[in-house]
């Protein structure tokens, strides 16, 4: 677990006073792999024809990712700094009229996920080897439009397009959508399950993945907790919007120290 | 081969277009299929039939943008425009990326089909967008040359098809995006027009004359952007206008034109349009028109009613 990225994360979300602070935490190992060891992207000039593609359809975690495309080198100190601030260009969904390396405009749940596809289609019309990786959540499950997608993209054979599923257990609290690995094969496509906090498991499952422009399209089912790291935070429950107070900072800093 | 001409230039155009243009990308939602496969077969690996899901097919459009492709999405008016709105709004709009969505069904022509396949809103609700373009291309030549015009434009882009064009003929060189056409002058009576009620409107003309009204006849194919300099001159020109419309009130081109000639003085304003309420009985097309005064008697009764009777100083006649 990285404690030194969730530290950042709260400390953006303090400072901007706005944040999801446990749908961050749960996708941290995730996009510290995803950036690490997997996509492909240059910083200094992020519409490079040839990246990856990675679109984070549940938006509401960004600041996980500003902090990885912060030390990636797509942010400055100063975007980090005015998080929620006027003049800032980040804001508490990720923009991609504003923010380097955002390749999409989510936030509204279920539209990044078919947006990535039709990325994917055009990436095989053009016969571009690109990988297109879409990070959606588990609460997302309930949007019709996710199963639309899979079911268009497995009819399609989009061999290029990988799902990942942060299964943090939102959606067991609001309408559940368990067993998701069955739901998923049933789908038609090629399915993986492993601990979305474990960075060896992580990469091992990226690791096994056959892009293609034909074939069965991939889902990765990370099982994740939600506030990962700080038993105050972990849980679908009041914290998933709360701002915490100079006390609470705190004990959160404490807890991933 | 489709009974609606207009529709049947759809699919032509897209064949048309898609020969010369590798970016062109047709996706229906299980619409249309048939008199598209011409399109299908030279095209190969640009046509999607991509199943009942709508919003769907627009986000996964908007993602076909992003990769410099021309996408069109095609399907009933309402299942685009109304179930997709969101999509419309952030996936394209939004995140500033061109798309083109080619609707049928326009307002009621589904007529014994009921309110789930009526849509009579999609001005209002497109024009709540910025940058989003929407045209009423009511005739094959108008939908040909203004599809050609503004497939590329960059911006999101309607085009709202009828099933019933209007009888007017006009050569592609008439047409062009943004632009409305003067089809009548007159002097003491401005008709705006769009879609299907041009016919309505010219053949009101003689009988507008015979009650002593001269009027100018302005057609609208571009609801947005709007020809406002051409509305303006022959409002300036008669102070009154009659706006004829098959949409909504609220927030249709009536609203535009009041908007544009709201600072000239002394207007009289009158529209037909379709009330702010549920078509709900069963009837054709003709008969909802004919029951909501969008008829060429409708156009008399509404301007003797609201403007009285005329003494018409000019009549050019009909262009």
């Amino acid at each position: 677990m990285d404690k030194d990225l969730r530290k950042k994360v709260v400390q953006m979300v303090f400072a901007g006073k706005d944040g999801h602070i446990p749908s961050s935490f749960s996708i941290v190992e995730i996009l510290k792999v995803l950036y690490e060891h997997c996509l492909r992207f240059d910083a200094q000039n992020p519409e490079w024809p040839d990246r990856d593609y990675f679109i984070l359809s549940k938006g509401h975690g960004c600041v996980a990712l500003y902090v990885i495309l912060h030390k990636h080198g797509f942010l400055t100190d100063q975007d980090i700094d005015l998080f929620c601030k006027p003049g800032g260009i980040l804001g508490e969904h990720p923009d991609c009229t504003k923010v380097p390396g955002i390749e999409a405009s989510t936030g509204s749940l279920g539209h990044g996920f078919p947006f990535a596809m039709g990325i994917a289609l055009g990436l095989r019309l053009r016969r571009m080897a690109n990988k297109v990786y879409a990070l959606i959540g588990d609460g997302e499950c309930n949007e019709g439009a996710i199963w639309e997608t899979a079911l268009v993209a497995a009819n399609l054979n989009l061999g290029n397009l990988c799902c990942i599923v942060d299964n943090n257990g939102s959606a067991a609290t609001i309408l559940p959508v368990h067993p998701l690995k069955p739901k998923w094969e049933a789908f038609g496509w090629e399915t993986q399950e492993i601990n979305g906090h474990s960075e060896s498991e992580i990469r091992a499952a990226f690791g096994r993945l056959s892009f293609s422009w034909e074939g069965k399209p991939k889902v990765i089912i990370a099982n994740t907790l939600k506030g990962k790291g700080v038993p105050m935070l972990e849980g679908h429950g009041p914290w998933h919007h709360r701002i915490p107070d100079e006390q609470e900072l705190e004990i959160i800093m404490e807890a991933l120290s | 081969m489709s009974e609606n001409p207009v529709r049947q230039q759809f699919a032509d155009t897209m064949l048309e277009v898609g020969r010369d243009d590798p970016n062109l990308i047709v996706m229906v939602g299980d619409i249309s299929h048939f008199i598209l496969q011409p399109f299908a077969e030279a095209c190969p690996g640009r046509y999607y039939n991509v199943g009942i899901c709508e919003p769907t097919i627009i986000s996964m459009a908007a993602g076909l943008s992003k990769m410099g492709f021309y996408p069109v999405v095609h399907t009933i008016a309402p299942f685009i425009i109304e179930r997709g709105f969101e999509q419309i709004k952030l996936d394209f709009c939004y995140q500033q990326l061109g798309g083109n969505l080619v609707t049928v069904g326009s307002v009621f022509d589904y007529s014994n089909l009921g309110c789930t396949h009526h849509c009579y809103g999609d001005f209002a609700l497109l024009k709540t967008l910025p940058g989003a373009e929407i045209t009423y291309p009511a005739s094959p030549v108008e939908f040909d040359t203004l599809f050609r015009q503004a497939y590329r434009s960059g911006l999101l882009t309607l085009f709202r098809i009828p099933a019933h064009p209007h009888s007017h003929g006009f050569s592609p060189d008439d047409i062009r995006f943004g632009e409305g056409i003067k089809i009548a002058d007159g002097s003491n009576l401005t008709i705006v027009v769009t879609g299907p009620q041009l016919s309505n409107a010219v053949a009101a003309w003689d009988a507008l004359g015979d009650m002593g009204w001269s009027a100018d006849i302005v057609y609208i194919h571009t609801i947005r952007p709007l020809d406002t300099d051409l509305i303006r001159a022959s409002v300036l020109k008669t102070r009154r206008v009659l706006v004829v419309e098959e949409h909504m009130q609220s927030g249709g081109l009536g609203d535009d034109v009041l908007r544009t000639t709201r600072d000239i003085p002394d207007v009289q304003y009158s529209s037909l349009s379709i009330p702010d309420t549920f078509v709900t009985e069963y009837a054709s097309y003709e008969g909802h028109c004919e029951r909501l005064g969008l008829s060429r008697d409708g156009i008399l009764d509404r301007v003797k009613a609201d403007f009285g009777v005329g003494h018409a100083l000019q009549r050019k006649g009909l262009g």
